[in-house]
């Protein structure tokens, strides 16, 4: 691929990103201490349902990576990444309720006296699903929600082919920096609308529920099934942080940094930038996907208010808050906020009482969250990434240069050492 | 013991009565109290369905107090005694207490706590009745306002005796607006009551190309139809149609129904009577000789179900074929049903005439619609269209400067309770509310971020959540009234179909008035210039000694000032939430970009576009208006794939700036 | 706002021992075989799942504060099993997910004896799988669409046949409407409402094109064409009316647009199944007058109950401050936990459960409401006319309705009845004699 005199970068990808190694140190470490203090494998001081939230939270580092790499990478500020990541929760909420549903109605007509009819199963378990919305049809959309395989592939292949059309379509028609944002965010609008509506065959408002109930594990305690979502998101987050370091080492990264730089002389250079776009877009969108397959399971349920814009707004909030144009930025940022978020609105952060006036955490987080991320931006366009500069500074040599390009807040400077 | 029982029940009841005695000074002999009594329990009922003879008897009693009662009874100002069920007419005094009076001699009775009485509600279909019945001691009611109370309650419920009430009075009648009234209604009545049927022609004629809902209410009911059939196509006069079965006017399974039960087929057989019939016939393991394992297919079971007719358990069902068949046979039509052929062809005739007419009025209504949707996506997006049209910078706040807008309209009618003044408060208030604002989020944030336009749409993403639930906190999540005037009520009618209320009239000037005063500030005075000159090239026009910052300030200021006005008319006109502004931030950054970016006639074109293709969609899909939301998202995201600079594209070096 | 509950059990427990002490002392004799053998913990815990934050939090902090003010009335009373009450306050912040992790929570990590709490139809679905795997006990409050019964849910608001049904049957019949406009948010309650009414008419013989249908998304501001496609109605001479569950802020507009266009409650009536008293605080009513509403409580009702229930909220919340229906059914549902726990002699939630079948309290509307094996309440439906004061003049008053859970009006349901004292099912198909499934559906 790339010059043989540009040896370094034939270097082994963990001796160029030792922070690499450093987090999936962590997360293994991560790991193993919420298993061992779990009620499901260990000793049972981490209640269920928190294990549930950290096992969410991974999901969230997952997207918030993918987001840092369409962002913070490749400068593409996209406001519809939740709408990929609640299509794969969708896909596979859709098998999760049709074969719990099928165990269900099989073993209820199994005790009548004739045996069922295939249409007779598959109306029993249409009216199962679909009564709360007051239809007893399947939609087409469900034709394969019988198989898991299939299901599957729609995780990845359904937001992977969206993102690659509307990708294609935006970027053949330079369509670019806020204009596409707020296109990205009408696409999440759209979506979202269209999954209100009951006709759109996925219970609208209501959404699919239940998911935390694996079918034909009944037997299994939540306790258990949490644990094992927990190892498979930490799981997916670790492949994923490995992806996604591979993707921005070497040329091709160095490629998506230029085009968040200067798109229009990395055109000129001969790249096709628009190719590079769309790959990373659908490649950050089928990641989100299989967050949000992993996310939904964990939460029990998806429904279209997950996709609403402000759901993608927060997660560039996320990566802007842990710094963007790293990726354990992003990792932290999410983690970060997202608990946080938690147990502000959770009702247990104690009330400030002013004399005057108390203040209640479940009312002003969220102009706190506001207001910071105004903050943020204004004075810490780095985040909270940036304070690994700062220990960084202390160890190193000040060899800073000017800055290398027209935009201030870029972080071109330190990648440019790489 | 029970000699004592008696005794004590007997002096309790004397001091019953004894502390009754004011009541006992009504008269329960008199005419009216006796009607009433007569009916006293249907009336204590008070239902719609029940209720008719004590009206019709109250109506035909002749008695003076008649009218008087069945008026205070729709007030809801009858009463009952429970002990003695005579009725009176009551005022309340205090939530506790009512005022009696009788209504034989209209005399005050005295005052009572309520609890010994019964108020008697009557519902809207029982008032609705009463009124029908004071229709004759109003029509002749010296005061207008009786007569046309009257002619109001004759067009809600008429019944045939109106007619020839109305027709006593109609030539008398010395009002020429409620003359003209009478006659319209009296024709109308002609239609639905008259016994000849060339009177009733001649009244459908009179009708030619008349809008009103009353009239192809009048008519309708006329040209309804049923559905008939027979082996072959009558040569009748009140035949309307053939229909063929197997398409939209009639599938074949109600054809074929129809044909069972008259008698002219077998009944087919459903799949669950044919389960039942299967599981009724279950010999061991084994229906009719077939395994039940293998009737888990619909082939196996139709397979059993004809094993069971050979053996003559069940009887024969057609089946698809023979059904078929047996519709080939006969001839489906429809006859009119409601009255004689001749009628109904005139109506027929005369409504045909009509729903021509009714279609293009539709068209024009729909049309006032969607330049009225187009107008308050304008006023939305004219803010947008200064801020980022003109000088590029991503507010994704101006929804909430919006919200704003609306709730300095709401705090103003707080303190101000006369409406009019109160908006006309209300709206420089808002201006000066929301231009502070602006010019305080300009400053603070949005000048350091000129050159980092992603940033700055995320810094107002923030400020605009932060700015949500703040009024979340000081306001609460309840929807706020802010009340219109009242020479803004109602609507201007055009006919029974085209109108539009006076509030989108309102907001449509005030759209105008928004357009012309962008376009004076812009092209005619001395800060649209400037503002123009800092837009295209700043470094210049800082050389020309025009300060960017306190030009960048003011615009922005004046941008958000409009956006707070808007949010007023608003939230005049729908609703004022903390959320109101997020419901129109992404369809007004639609609006300026369809429209091309700056350049404020793109920004109109682009409402007009939005506006109109939402109510198509809506009145090509009435049933779900959130469809035409999603829809017209996806057009526009299509649209802009393929103008990207939207309709009216800036070309030379304003493009470039 | 959470400092009164967090005070009250450190106040409150060492009354709890000592009156616990006495009990053993003196009374043990005779309560010794009232009381199962172990003894009651202390406090009882109480949770509430109602949000304060977001979309709901409008609707929803009402009930909250119904509860604590019901928690202290009763810790005023003495309590219940000889212990104070705690209610245990939690915000799923009107985030669906956050109401099963918050109700996990609740029963695991606070270990609560019984929930309070929900205000939609999808924030129960997401409870349900979480209150049926750690059968835990939950009392909703809200009128819903039904087709649902859970072991661990009683449902103290209306169902269809509590409030939809006899609305339609009262503009059948007292105003004699053929022609039915239904106007929804779409969402499941009016989905399946509609669907349910639907269904209702064509049986009363209603044909299917005088049914129009029409659902718009939540918050629906621009009203024009459908208000104006409802007058088109009228146009074949039949009696329009309109049966409206639009939700929320949209009814504003709506109503604003049905003022403008002039439309009386005398030519087209419209019901509405999700306006109460706090809705039309939002608005201003003088337009609206006539129009009704149909619900099982009204905070007009004329009993002693009543008014005393409205002094109290008053004198804690706010003169301004209106009462309504979801309020009626926490305090029914409340009641008769209390009373279901005291004849069980425990809080345990199956225990209670069993004692819960056959439960009667007088409903605050006169008349008492009972609590049937399929864990609906019959109640009275009360039809109500908006006055210019913003309240409701009730016109219309039923005898107890049972609630259903499964309507009889849909092909699907009409085979299904829900009975847990006999039958231990809640889905129980009578065609097959089988138990469709023991969890709900979610």
């Amino acid at each position: 691929m790339t010059d043989a005199t540009l040896a370094p970068a034939r270097q082994p990808i963990v001796r160029r990103y030792p922070v690499l190694l450093v987090f999936l140190g962590c997360l293994a470490l991560f790991t193993l201490g919420v298993t061992i203090l779990s009620e499901g494998f260990g000793i049972g001081i981490i209640s269920t349902s928190f294990v549930k939230t950290l096992g969410k939270t991974l999901c969230l580092c997952l997207v918030a990576l993918a987001m840092d790499l369409v962002w913070g990478y490749c400068g593409i500020l996209s406001l519809g990444h939740m709408a990929f990541f609640g299509i794969g929760g969708y896909a596979i909420g859709m098998w999760l309720m049709y074969a719990r549903t099928e165990i269900i109605v099989v073993q209820s007509l199994s005790a009548a006296p004739l045996p069922p009819t295939a249409q007779e199963i598959s109306d029993g378990i249409a009216t199962q699903i679909f009564g709360v919305v007051g239809a007893s049809e399947f939609p087409p959309i469900w034709a394969v929600a019988h198989s898991l395989p299939l299901q599957l592939a729609a995780v990845v292949l359904v937001p992977g082919l969206l993102a690659l059309v509307f990708g294609w379509l935006a970027f053949r028609s330079r369509v670019t920096g806020v204009y596409l944002s707020i296109l990205t965010q009408a696409m999440t609008l759209a979506l979202a609308l269209y999954l209100f509506q009951n006709d759109s065959g996925l219970r609208g408002n209501n959404g699919l529920s239940g998911l935390q109930n694996l079918p034909g594990l009944g037997h299994v305690p939540q306790s258990t099934i949490s644990i094992w979502f927990f190892w498979a998101s930490a799981l997916a987050l670790g492949l994923g942080y490995i992806l996604c370091t591979w993707v921005v080492s070497g040329k091709f990264g160095s490629v998506i940094r230029a085009i968040r730089d200067d798109e229009s002389r990395v055109r000129f250079l001969g790249y096709p930038v628009e190719a590079y776009k769309l790959f990373v877009f659908t490649l950050t969108a089928v990641i989100a996907a299989i967050a949000g397959a992993l996310y939904y399971p964990q939460a029990g349920i998806i429904n279209p208010a997950e996709i609403a814009p402000i759901a993608s707004i927060y997660l560039a909030v996320w990566v802007a808050i842990g710094g963007r144009g790293r990726l354990y930025g992003a990792v932290i940022g999410a983690a970060f906020v997202s608990l946080l978020s938690t147990y502000f609105t959770g009702g247990q952060a104690p009330d400030i009482n002013l004399g005057f006036y108390t203040i209640q955490w479940v009312n002003w987080w969220t102009v706190l969250l506001g207001l910071s991320f105004v903050v943020v931006t204004l004075f810490a366009p780095k985040g909270l990434g940036g304070l690994f500069d700062l220990i960084a500074a202390r160890t190193a040599p000040d060899r800073h240069g000017a800055d290398l390009g027209p935009d201030v807040g870029a972080l071109r400077e330190k990648e440019a050492e790489k | 013991m029970s000699v004592f029982r008696r005794f004590f029940v007997a002096a309790l009841s004397l001091l019953v009565t004894l502390a009754a005695l004011p009541v006992s000074a009504q008269d329960a002999q008199a005419p009216i109290q006796r009607l009433l009594q007569e009916h006293g329990e249907i009336i204590a009922k008070s239902s719609r369905r029940t209720i008719g003879p004590a009206i019709d008897a109250l109506a035909a009693s002749g008695l003076d107090e008649a009218q008087t009662v069945l008026e205070r009874w729709r007030e809801k100002e009858m009463w009952q005694n429970k002990d003695t069920g005579l009725f009176v007419y009551a005022e309340e005094i205090d939530r506790r207490t009512i005022r009696t009076f009788d209504f034989a001699t209209s005399e005050a009775l005295g005052e009572f706590e309520d609890k010994a009485y019964k108020q008697l509600k009557p519902n809207s279909g029982i008032r609705g009745l009463i009124s029908a019945a004071l229709v004759r001691f109003q029509l002749t009611d010296p005061n207008p306002q009786a007569r046309t109370a009257a002619l109001n309650a004759i067009e809600r419920d008429a019944d045939e005796t109106h007619l020839a009430a109305l027709r006593a009075v109609v030539d008398a009648e010395s009002d020429a607006n409620i003359a003209q009234r009478m006659k319209r209604l009296e024709r109308l009545l002609t239609i639905r009551f008259a016994e000849e049927d060339a009177e009733r022609i001649a009244a459908i004629q009179s009708f030619e190309g008349d809008l009103g809902v009353d009239v192809r209410a009048a008519l309708n009911p006329l040209v309804v139809t049923r559905l008939d059939v027979d082996s072959v196509l009558p040569n009748d006069a009140d035949v309307v149609r053939q229909i063929e079965p197997g398409t939209d006017a009639l599938d074949v399974d109600s054809a074929y129904a129809l044909l069972v039960s008259k008698d002219l087929a077998v009944e087919r057989i459903s799949r669950d009577a044919q389960k039942a019939a299967l599981i009724a016939n279950i010999d061991g393991g084994s229906v009719g000789g077939i395994q039940l394992a293998s009737l888990n297919t619909e082939a196996g079971r139709d397979l059993a179900y004809t094993a069971l007719v050979q053996q003559g358990a069940v009887e024969p069902a057609a089946t698809d074929a023979e059904v078929r068949e047996t519709l080939e046979n006969f001839a489906f039509f429809e006859r009119y049903s409601a009255v004689s052929p001749e009628v109904a062809l005139a109506a027929q005739a005369v409504l045909k005439g009509i729903e021509n007419k009714v279609a293009v009025n539709q068209t024009i209504d729909l049309g006032l619609d969607a330049l009225s949707l187009a107008s308050i996506y304008f006023l939305a997006a004219i803010g947008l269209a200064i801020t980022f049209g003109v000088m590029g910078v991503i507010n994704m706040a101006h929804g909430e400067f919006i919200m704003m807008g609306a709730y300095t309209g709401y705090v103003v009618q707080l303190f101000v309770p006369d409406y009019t003044l109160s908006i006309l408060l209300a709206i420089p208030l808002a201006f000066m509310v929301t231009f502070g604002a602006g010019v305080a989020m300009e400053r603070l944030v949005i000048r350091w971020l000129y050159h980092r336009p992603l940033e700055t749409l995320l810094a107002t993403f923030g400020i605009s959540i932060a700015l949500q639930q703040l009024a979340k906190n000081i306001f609460g999540t309840q929807a706020r009234p802010l009340t219109a005037p009242g020479w803004l009520d109602g609507s201007l009618v055009f006919n029974d179909i085209v109108s539009i209320s006076y509030i989108r009239i309102a907001i449509f000037v005030l759209a105008l008035l928004f357009l012309a005063l962008f376009l004076i500030v812009m092209n005619r005075t001395r800060l649209g210039l400037e503002v123009r000159a800092v837009t295209q090239n700043p470094r210049m026009a800082a050389s020309m000694g025009i300060n960017p910052d306190r030009i960048n300030m003011l615009t922005f200021g004046f941008g958000s000032g409009i956006a707070g006005i808007a949010g007023v008319a608003i939230g005049l006109y729908a609703k004022v939430t903390s959320e109101m502004g997020s419901d129109y931030i992404v369809q007004s950054f639609m609006t300026v970009v369809v429209g091309g970016v700056g350049n404020i006639w793109g920004t109109l074109l682009g409402a007009t576009m939005v506006g109109t293709l939402q109510k198509g969609i809506e009145w090509l899909n009435p049933s779900n208006t959130l469809a035409a939301q999603t829809y017209m998202i996806l057009f526009i995201i299509l649209f802009i794939q393929f103008r990207p600079k939207g309709i009216i594209a800036l070309k030379g070096r304003a493009a470039e700036a | 706002m959470f400092g009164i509950p967090n005070a009250t059990p450190c106040a409150t427990r060492k009354g709890t021992q000592m009156s616990k002490r006495l009990l053993t002392t003196t009374a043990a004799l005779a309560v010794m075989a009232a009381l199962p053998a172990a003894a009651q913990d202390c406090p009882i815990k109480v949770g509430v799942l109602h949000s304060l934050s977001g979309t709901m939090a409008i609707s929803e902090t009402t009930l909250k504060d119904t509860m604590e003010m019901l928690v202290e009335q009763q810790n005023e009373a003495g309590g219940v099993l000889g212990c104070q009450l705690e209610a245990v306050v939690v915000d799923p912040a009107s985030d669906w997910p956050l109401f099963a992790e918050k109700a996990r929570e609740l029963l695991t990590v606070h270990e609560v004896d019984v929930i309070f709490g929900n205000w939609t139809s999808v924030s129960r679905k997401s409870v349900l799988p979480v209150i049926e795997e750690l059968n835990g006990l939950l009392f909703y409050p809200v009128q819903y669409e039904g087709e649902e019964s859970s072991k661990n849910v009683f449902y103290t608001g209306a169902a269809p046949n509590q409030q939809a049904i006899p609305a339609t049957d009262y503009f059948l019949e007292e105003l004699e409407v053929e022609k039915f406009a239904l106007l929804g948010t779409d969402y499941v309650y009016p989905r399946t409402t509609n669907n349910i009414l639907e269904s209702y008419l064509k049986d009363k013989g209603i044909p299917a094109e005088d049914i129009f249908v029409n659902y718009t998304p939540f918050g629906h501001s621009d009203w024009s064409k459908i208000v104006a496609d409802v007058v088109a109605l009228g146009a074949d001479g039949k009696k329009v009316g309109v049966i409206s569950t639009i939700n929320g802020d949209a009814n504003v507009g709506f109503y604003k647009e049905l003022a403008a266009a002039g439309i009386s409650a005398d030519d087209i009536p419209v019901v509405a199944f999700s306006v109460g008293e706090e809705e039309l605080a939002g608005l201003d009513t003088s337009n609206l007058v006539g129009h009704l509403a149909a619900w099982n409580y009204f905070q007009s009702a004329d009993s002693e109950a009543n008014e005393a229930w409205v002094e109290a909220w008053k004198a804690r919340m706010g003169e301004e401050r209106v009462t309504n229906d979801p309020m009626e059914a926490h305090y029914i549902g409340f009641n008769m936990w209390v009373n279901a726990a005291t004849a069980a002699g425990t809080t345990d939630v199956d225990a209670v459960r069993t004692a819960m079948y056959g439960q009667e309290f007088p409903n605050l509307t006169g008349g008492t409401a009972v609590m049937l094996p399929n864990h609906h309440l019959a109640k009275p439906v009360l039809i109500g006319e908006i006055q210019e004061d913003g309240q409701f003049d009730i016109i219309s008053q039923t005898e107890e309705v049972p609630g259903d859970a499964w309507t009889d009006f849909l092909p699907e349901s009409a085979v299904l009845v829900s009975d847990w004292k006999e039958l231990g099912c809640g889905m129980y198909n009578t065609e097959t004699s089988t138990c469709v499934q023991i969890k709900s559906n979610y």
